[in-house]
C-alpha cells in the first residue's frame, strides 16, 4: 500500500499535521515492508483531493481517520483502537474533531496566517516540496485556507495588518498641532489604545493556547497516553501531529514560551517526549519506507499551474471551480440546470463587457489633436471647391483673398507639445 | 415686458412687498424662482392625505419582556414554537431552561447588529437607553445566567470543547448539505428562507442561488478539500451522532449532569428539528441517521416536554 503525503519540512516527514499523524499511524501499526510512502505533494492524487491519501487495493482512502478505520477494517494488521470501550470511542472521536478544527486553526495561526512566519518558514519550505511554476500558487490557496480556517478565531485580520519587515502594524501618528495651529495637549492613551493589535492579539492567542493545552491535558490525566497507559491508540498520533507541528521553532516562539509556562502545555511537552522515545523511532537515523513519486510531466506541471492560475481570475475562478466539479454534490455528473443557467449568463455578460471594451476603444476620441482654423473666407473662396479652382484664375482674382505669405513674413508665436500659433505678418 | 412684470408682481415674497420698477423685479425672477405654470400645479399638492397607518400586528405592544428575534413564522412566533434554525432553537431552548421569561418575535439577518440571529432586546423603559443595546447571541450565556431563574448545569468542562465541535463540525456539514444543497430538501429550503422574503420569482431564484452558494463555502472551508462528496458527509454526521449517543449512555442529559445545559440545547437544536414533524423532510439521510441512536431520540423528547410542555 501507499501513502501519499505532503513532504518533508522543519526536519520532520511532513508539513501537514493529518499527514504526521498518519506517517507516526503507520510507522507504528504496519510493518515496513508492507507500505511506501510517497511525497506526492499534489492533493489531486486522491480523488477526495486531500492528502494523507492510502491506496490500497485499488482503492483511494483519504485523511487521517478514515485510514485508521480502513487499516482496521479491511487489513489484518493489529489496530490500535481495538480495545477501546464505546465510551473511549466516542471521546477519540470527540477530541480528533477538537483537534482538526481547534489545532488547525492555531496551527494555521502560527505557521501561515502570522507573517514573519509565512515569510521565513513555511513559505521556504514550500519551495523546495514543490515545483518551479507550482511554487507560485500552490502555496498561495494553502495559505489563504489557512487564513479563511483562523477567521472564527478572530485572528485572520493580523495576516493583512501586520508588516513583516518589523512586526509592526502602522503607526499611529497624531499631528503635535490642532487644526487651528494650537499645541495639542498631550493626551494619556488608555490601555486598550496604547496596545498594538499584536499585543492584543498575544493576549487573545495565549488564552486560546491555554483552552487547547488544558482541553487535551485533562483528557489525559495521569495517564501516560490519551486514552490508556498502555499502549497508543490513534488518537495520540494525531495529537502528535498537532503538538509537534506547534512546537517548530518559528521567528517568535510564542507558542514553545506559552507550552513551557503552562501546567498543562509542559504535561504535553511530557507526552511528546513519550511518543518520541517509545513510538516515534523515525527521530533516530531510522529511515521511512521513501520512495520516489512519480515523474510529473512538463505537461501535467503546466496544466496544474495553468488551473491554478484559472482559479484566481477575478469573476471566472468560481465558475470554473464549479465547472471541474469542486463544490459539495454527488458524483454522477448531472448539472443542476440552474447553475448552466448562471454559467451561460455569466458567458453572456462577459462577452457583452469585452464588446464594450473593443467599441469604446473604437470610438473616435473625443477632439482631434490637432486643430486648425482658418481666416473667414472672402470672395470665391466661400463657395467650396469650385469657388477655389475660380478663385485662382487670374481673371476673377479678388482684392479680398488673402495674399500668400512669403516664408520670412510668417512668425511662430507659440509653440506647445500639440499646438502651434503660427500668425502671417503683413508687410 | 408687461408679462414678466404681471409675472412678478404674481409672486409672493420680496417682489411684492416692495414694488418696484419693472425694470428692476426682472432679475429677480432669476434661477431661483418657480415659474407660474409649475407653481400652480404645486399648490394642488398633497392632493390626498392619508390617516396614519396602524402598527404592524408583529410590532411589540410592550416592552415588559424581553424579546428573542429569531428565525421563524408569525404564526409559530406568536405561539411561542420553536424555531427552524438550530442556532435561534439552541438559544432559544437553553432561555428557557435557564427559566428566564421572554418572547420571540420573527426577523431576519439583516435586522441583527451582529449580522447574524437571534439577537435579544432587553426588557427596558424608553428613558433608560442602556437597557435597550440589543445583546448578541455570544453574549446570551451570561444574561441568561444572570436573569435566570434556574441554577443550570455547569458548562465549563474539556469534554464540553471536545464533544462541541462534533457538533459545530460534522453533525452542522451534514445539516447545512441536507437543507441547503440537497435537492430533495429545496422545497423545505424555500418554504423556509425563501418564500418569506419575497413573492418576486427573481428575487427567489437569486436567494436561493446565494444560500446554497454560502452553505457549500461553509461546507467546503470546514472541510478543508475543494470537493466533498455528500455521502462524506452523511457518514461523518452518523458517527458524531453515535459518539454522542455513546457520551449520553443512560444519563438523562449530557456529562452526568442532573439539570439539562447548554450542550443539551445545542445537541436538542439539531435533534429535534430533524425529527419534527413539521418539517417536510424529503431526503430523509441525516434523519435515519439519527433515527439509529435512541438515547438521542429519547433525549430530544425529554427536553421537548420540559420547555414546550407536549409529548409527540
Amino acid at each position: 500500500m501507499e501513502l501519499h503525503v505532503w513532504g518533508e519540512a522543519f526536519g520532520l516527514p511532513s508539513i501537514d499535521p493529518e499527514c504526521l499523524a498518519a506517517i507516526s499511524y503507520l510507522h507504528h501499526a504496519v510493518p515496513r515492508s508492507e507500505w511506501s510512502l510517497i511525497a506526492s505533494n499534489d492533493v489531486s492524487v486522491s480523488p477526495d483531493y486531500v492528502l494523507p491519501a492510502l491506496h490500497h487495493a485499488g482503492t483511494w482512502i483519504s485523511g487521517y481517520l478514515n485510514i485508521v478505520q480502513h487499516l482496521a477494517a479491511h487489513t489484518s494488521f493489529t489496530s490500535a483502537d481495538d480495545d477501546l470501550t464505546e465510551a473511549q470511542r466516542a471521546d477519540a472521536l470527540a477530541y480528533a474533531s477538537y483537534l482538526s478544527s481547534r489545532g488547525s486553526a492555531l496551527l494555521a495561526f502560527f505557521l501561515y496566517v502570522s507573517p514573519s512566519a509565512w515569510t521565513e518558514l513555511t513559505r521556504p519550505a514550500y519551495s523546495s516540496l514543490l515545483r518551479f511554476p507550482l511554487t507560485w500558487t500552490v502555496p498561495l490557496k494553502i495559505r489563504s485556507a489557512a487564513i479563511a480556517k483562523t477567521e472564527h478565531l478572530g485572528l485572520d485580520h493580523l495576516a493583512a495588518d501586520v508588516d513583516p519587515e518589523d512586526g509592526s502594524s502602522e503607526s499611529k501618528v497624531t499631528a503635535p498641532v490642532t487644526a487651528t495651529g494650537f499645541l495639542r495637549l498631550p493626551t494619556r492613551p488608555s490601555v486598550s489604545v496604547s496596545m498594538q493589535p499584536e499585543q492584543a492579539a498575544a493576549i487573545r492567542l495565549q488564552s486560546l493556547l491555554e483552552d487547547f493545552f488544558l482541553t487535551l491535558d485533562e483528557l489525559r490525566g495521569n495517564k501516560a497516553y490519551f486514552l490508556g497507559d498502555e499502549k497508543p491508540t490513534s488518537l495520540d498520533f494525531l495529537a502528535f501531529g498537532y503538538l509537534r507541528l506547534l512546537r517548530v521553532r518559528t521567528p517568535h516562539p510564542f507558542v514553545e514560551k506559552c507550552m513551557a509556562r503552562n501546567p498543562a502545555g509542559a504535561n504535553l511537552i511530557k507526552f511528546l517526549d513519550t511518543m518520541q522515545t517509545n513510538i516515534i523511532q523515525w527521530k533516530d537515523g531510522y529511515t521511512l519506507p521513501w520512495t520516489r513519486p512519480a515523474a510529473q510531466s512538463l505537461v501535467t506541471l503546466t496544466s496544474r499551474f495553468a488551473d491554478n492560475a484559472t482559479e484566481n481570475i477575478p469573476g471566472v475562478g468560481d465558475s470554473w471551480k464549479s465547472w471541474r466539479g469542486d463544490g459539495v454534490k454527488e458524483s454522477d455528473g448531472t448539472r443542476d440546470p440552474t447553475q448552466v443557467l448562471f454559467a451561460v449568463g455569466a458567458a453572456v455578460a462577459g462577452l457583452a463587457a469585452v464588446g464594450g471594451a473593443v467599441a469604446f476603444k473604437a470610438l473616435s476620441p473625443f477632439g482631434d489633436t490637432s486643430h486648425r482654423w482658418d481666416a473667414p473666407k472672402a470672395g470665391l473662396y466661400q463657395f467650396g471647391d469650385i469657388g477655389t479652382i475660380f478663385g485662382s484664375l487670374p481673371g476673377f482674382e479678388s482684392p479680398a483673398s488673402p495674399p500668400i505669405p512669403s516664408p520670412m513674413e510668417r512668425d511662430t508665436v507659440y509653440q506647445g507639445e500639440k499646438v502651434e500659433v503660427a500668425v502671417d505678418v503683413e508687410p | 415686458m408687461s408679462q414678466a412684470s404681471a409675472a412678478a408682481a404674481a409672486a409672493p415674497g420680496p417682489a411684492t412687498t416692495t414694488p418696484a420698477a419693472p425694470h428692476r423685479t426682472a432679475p429677480r425672477s432669476g434661477w431661483f424662482t418657480i415659474p407660474e405654470p409649475l407653481r400652480l400645479v404645486f399648490r394642488q399638492f398633497p392632493l390626498v392625505t392619508y390617516a396614519p397607518n396602524e402598527l404592524p400586528l408583529r410590532s411589540p405592544s410592550n416592552r415588559d419582556l424581553p424579546v428573542l428575534y429569531v428565525f421563524a413564522s408569525d404564526q409559530d412566533a406568536w405561539k411561542g414554537l420553536p424555531s427552524y434554525n438550530p442556532s435561534c432553537l439552541k438559544w432559544q431552548t437553553f432561555l428557557k431552561l435557564a427559566g428566564v421569561q421572554f418572547r420571540i418575535a420573527p426577523s431576519s439577518n439583516h435586522a441583527s447588529p451582529t449580522g447574524a440571529l437571534p439577537f435579544l432586546i432587553p426588557s427596558s423603559s424608553p428613558s433608560d437607553a442602556a437597557s435597550q443595546m440589543p445583546i448578541p447571541s455570544n453574549k446570551l450565556e451570561r444574561y441568561a445566567l444572570e436573569k435566570g431563574a434556574e441554577k443550570l448545569a455547569d458548562t465549563t468542562g474539556s469534554k464540553l470543547d471536545a464533544y462541541q465541535t462534533l457538533l459545530d463540525h460534522r453533525i452542522r456539514n451534514a445539516w447545512l448539505y441536507a437543507l441547503y444543497l440537497s435537492p430533495g430538501n429545496s422545497s423545505l429550503l424555500s418554504q423556509l428562507y425563501v418564500e418569506p422574503c419575497s413573492a418576486s420569482m427573481v428575487v427567489r431564484t437569486t436567494i436561493m442561488h446565494k444560500l446554497r452558494r454560502a452553505a457549500e463555502a461553509e461546507v467546503l472551508q470546514s472541510i478543508g478539500a475543494p470537493r466533498v462528496p455528500p455521502t462524506t458527509l452523511y457518514i461523518g454526521a452518523e458517527q458524531a451522532f453515535e459518539a454522542l449517543s455513546a457520551g449520553l449512555g443512560s444519563d438523562e442529559w449530557f456529562f452526568g449532569n442532573s439539570r439539562p445545559g447548554l450542550f443539551d440545547a445545542a445537541v436538542f437544536a439539531y435533534t429535534h428539528l430533524l425529527l419534527d414533524d413539521n418539517l417536510a423532510w424529503i431526503d430523509t439521510r441525516l434523519r435515519d441517521s439519527l433515527l439509529k441512536f435512541p438515547a438521542l431520540v429519547e433525549h430530544r423528547k425529554r427536553l421537548l416536554s420540559r420547555c414546550w410542555g407536549k409529548t409527540e
